[in-house]
């Protein structure tokens, strides 16, 4: 029964050291969710080098407490200085810098705590009850099929998420491509290595994901230095009111119905459920004057959302081994750093380590519950940290972890030139996800199709002989197809300033039609 | 019309500076230069004045009659250099910074800004402490 | 103040640099097809080899390159320039760029020679000068500090295997 091995999950998680990892995880994710320019993908990508030294368990649930931690810093600093860091927090800046700027920063930052509690909270249980069924489905899962998945999981991530379809190909293709460097698992013939014998070995994932996420990004803030002071906005006034709560706690449960589902996709991703949930809070409040100006309902929906989606990721993640966010992938390295690999098996073979997962996620939203409201302030100070000794700081982490791995400076010479290409990456608008999805899921994704063909001797046909691998191949054709054929019709996405600026126009609508009752 | 020049921070020490400084104008019936300047390399900084903050600042200078201005430069530079520069292109009489107590050590470890204006500007300087009693 | 909103320079700006990096993308598809070829086949195996993968990897990336060189020549341009902390519409600092890289090469090449805190101390002055701070002592005393607390903290603690330079390593010999 699922329940007894939470139980069991929440025993092995409430070891002090385990939650002394699960404290620290999530101090650290919310302090880097906080600052600008590090995000959870970059800081798990930073620590990495740590699973050398710690214990499988404590290490995973350090990881979740980043994970989730820098959910909820990403919060703070959307609402209280309007940058949200990531696309998945631009919804909640909408609204909730409105409600802070009028004086209502206090309730903004703690309907999203809340939520992002209520919300995680929620998604992480229906993880724990969803993960076990979808691990008795996937044990029939043939090599064909997972090689479907691993297609549409690259389809989605380079496709769907992004702004731009091409550009997340191209940074799908880099990824792959340093996949392929190495010697090949299954025959031990060399590819790509170009002579180089430190890279036999392959390219170490953690020389590529600090590279991309954590050099990359100080280059690129390097190249276009920015002057002058984000104006913070005070998060005094008063907390939430009773009617704040009647209006939010249908949005907090709405936003989790829209993310968990998103997030659990192997299309997923935390983008769409924001947008949606927004979109759905503005139809049915009734304050609609509100929206546009600090509407609570537009703050408590896409956190939720937000949220959610983060936990529902964790589904194809621990039972099918798909990544489908960046964070996700990198930690999916992580386990593979102690020689696990996720899949339908990991919930037999590494069980009590997947269930003390899972309930020091649930410990570490409680604690963040906790620790957020009373700490904002510090986390504000830590925006007063100079530019530049932060990005200095973050390559001397990046230096220790790439060194850390091998003990040879080549790693830090690889470590710039793949930064540098992150630094071009960012600068022309290609997505840096994709290419680490596409280095990590790459291998796995070749090691099944071979092993689906060499069953079959050869036959292509073996890749659509199953219902689950058609339904799924057709499901990512149309992911590859429908985004630009939906350019096509409708013109491009609207940008979330529009999206507001439509409801503003809307809502004016329909102050003139009630005005002419 | 001569110019006097105000380093503003928005604490107890830059109040005390601006109100010194207003005296200082309307005994010299000088124009007010108030600067409140950032480096700029952080992404927060509360002693830049921004939203209610500066329209306060803007509310008690036009209600002190004294013809002002408020400069808020961001070139990245010291608050030393920028002072300067605004003494040397308005050609001020006067400049008047709030000085705080500090500690020889603490001095040690974060150097003072207030010393450094001392070397670096070409004016007159006047250091306060407090504001003037009859303010 | 906000970083969500679309800045007005970002659209204008030149197409040169991401058609040749499309270009190179597509580069890197054919030295994929080309090099794939040379991977040696090993008799035992049967019909899908080390080199199925690669022909297909290539393949979508010489695509990929080229259909986005065409888009970009057309003028398709991508998102906005997009990060919390930069200003979209800072003419390109090419000389801090410069200055961290070199910095960073020049780190990599000294800590088998300083050992890493003094090598990562010189790294962090450099580019925090590079990005402005002032100064170059402090800066430098600031990466010293890091780098000495930072390779106490992982090679005493837990276990890392950092070169700490002579000085370091003979002073917490005794940890």
């Amino acid at each position: 029964m699922a329940i007894d091995e939470l139980l069991g999950g929440f025993a092995d998680a409430l070891t002090p050291l385990n939650l002394l990892f699960a404290l620290l995880g999530v101090l650290l994710g919310t302090a880097v969710g906080v600052l600008p320019g590090i995000g959870p993908a970059m800081t798990v990508a930073l620590l990495l080098p740590a699973t050398y030294v710690l214990e499988p368990t404590s290490a995973l649930i350090m990881f979740a407490g980043i994970y989730y931690g820098g959910m909820y810093g990403g919060s703070t600093t959307s609402i209280l200085l309007n940058t949200p860091g990531e696309s998945s927090s631009i919804m909640t800046a909408l609204e909730g810098n409105k409600m802070a700027k009028a004086g209502r920063g206090s309730a903004a930052l703690a309907t999203a705590a809340i939520g992002s509690f209520v919300a995680g909270t929620i998604a992480t249980v229906l993880l724990a009850l969803v993960a076990p069924t979808v691990v008795e489905l996937a044990i029939g899962v043939t090599s064909a099929d997972y090689f479907a998945l691993a297609v549409i999981a690259f389809v989605a991530v380079a496709t769907v998420l992004g702004s731009s379809p091409l550009r997340g190909l191209a940074a799908l293709c880099l990824g792959l491509y340093l996949g392929l460097v190495g010697t090949d698992v299954l025959t031990g013939q060399e590819r790509f290595t170009l002579g180089i014998p430190q890279l036999s070995d392959g390219i170490d994932v953690v020389v590529v994901a600090v590279a991309l996420f954590a050099v990359g990004e100080a280059l690129h803030v390097a190249s276009r230095l920015r002057r002058g002071a984000v104006q913070v906005i005070d998060h005094q006034g008063s907390w939430m009111t009773r009617q704040d709560f009647r209006r939010s706690w249908a949005p907090w449960l709405r936003g989790t119905a829209f993310g968990f589902p998103f997030g659990a996709l192997p299309a997923g991703g935390a983008e769409i459920p924001t947008f949606l949930s927004y979109a759905t809070e503005r139809k049915l409040t009734k304050h609609p004057e509100e929206f546009g100006k600090g509407a609570i309902e537009g703050v408590a929906g896409p956190e939720a959302a937000n949220n959610a989606a983060a936990a529902g990721v964790l589904v194809p993640l621990l039972t099918l081994g798909i990544p489908t966010s960046a964070t996700a992938a990198i930690i999916l390295a992580a386990f593979q750093g102690y020689g696990i690999q996720p899949g339908p098996t990991l919930l037999t073979t590494e069980g009590p380590l997947v269930w003390a997962l899972i309930a020091s996620l649930l410990i570490g939203n409680a604690m963040l519950l906790v620790l957020n409201l009373p700490l904002v302030g510090l986390w504000v100070k830590l925006l007063r940290i100079p530019r530049p000794y932060l990005y200095a700081g973050i390559l001397a982490f990046a230096s220790l972890g790439s060194f850390a791995v091998n003990a040879d400076p080549l790693d830090l010479v690889l470590l710039l030139l793949l930064g540098l290409l992150g630094f071009v990456m960012r600068r022309y608008g290609w997505p840096v996800a994709p290419a680490v999805i596409g280095l990590i899921l790459g291998p796995i994704a070749e090691t099944n199709l071979r092993r689906a063909l060499a069953i079959s001797n050869g036959d292509l046909g073996v890749l659509v002989d199953t219902w689950f691998s058609r339904v799924v191949l057709v499901l990512a054709a149309l992911a590859l197809v429908g985004p630009i054929v939906l350019r096509a019709v409708r013109g491009p996405r609207p940008s979330p300033a529009e999206l507001q600026h439509a409801d503003a126009a809307a809502d004016e609508d329909d102050t003139v039609r009630s005005a002419d009752r | 019309m001569a110019v006097v020049v105000v380093g503003m921070v928005p604490n107890p020490r830059g109040q005390a500076a601006l109100q010194h400084g207003l005296r200082e104008a309307r005994q010299r019936a000088a124009r007010l230069v108030v600067v409140n300047t950032s480096r700029g390399d952080a992404l927060v900084d509360e002693e830049f004045l921004q939203g209610d903050a500066l329209r306060r600042l803007h509310e008690e200078l036009a209600a002190s009659g004294v013809p002002f201005e408020v400069r808020q430069p961001v070139h990245g530079r010291d608050v030393a250099e920028e002072l300067a520069a605004v003494v040397t292109e308005t050609a001020a009489e006067l400049l008047v910074i709030g000085v705080r107590r500090r500690t020889p050590v603490g001095k040690l470890l974060m150097g003072s800004a207030a010393q450094r204006i001392l070397l670096e500007v070409d004016c007159p300087i006047l250091a306060v402490k407090s504001a003037p009693p009859s303010s | 103040m906000s970083t969500s909103t679309t800045p007005p320079g970002a659209q204008q700006r030149g197409h040169t640099g991401e058609a040749v990096l499309a270009a190179l993308l597509a580069a890197l598809g054919v030295y994929l097809l080309v090099d794939a070829g040379a991977i040696a086949v090993p008799g035992s195996s049967n019909t899908v080899g080390p080199r199925f993968f690669p022909y297909a990897v290539g393949g979508l990336t010489v695509l990929t390159g080229a259909a986005l060189a065409l888009r970009v020549l057309r003028g398709d341009r991508g998102p906005a320039e997009d990060s919390e902390d930069i200003d979209p519409d800072a003419p390109t600092d090419w000389r801090a760029v410069g200055v961290i890289a070199v910095a960073f090469l020049a780190h990599a090449l000294l800590i088998n020679v300083i050992g890493w805190p003094l090598a990562v101390a010189l790294m962090f002055a450099a580019v925090a000068w590079a990005l402005g701070a002032v100064g170059i002592v402090r800066p430098f005393l600031i990466g010293l500090l890091l780098g000495c607390v930072v390779w106490t903290v992982f090679v005493k603690a837990l276990n890392v295997a950092l070169p700490g330079g002579t000085v370091l390593e003979w002073m917490t010999s005794w940890i």
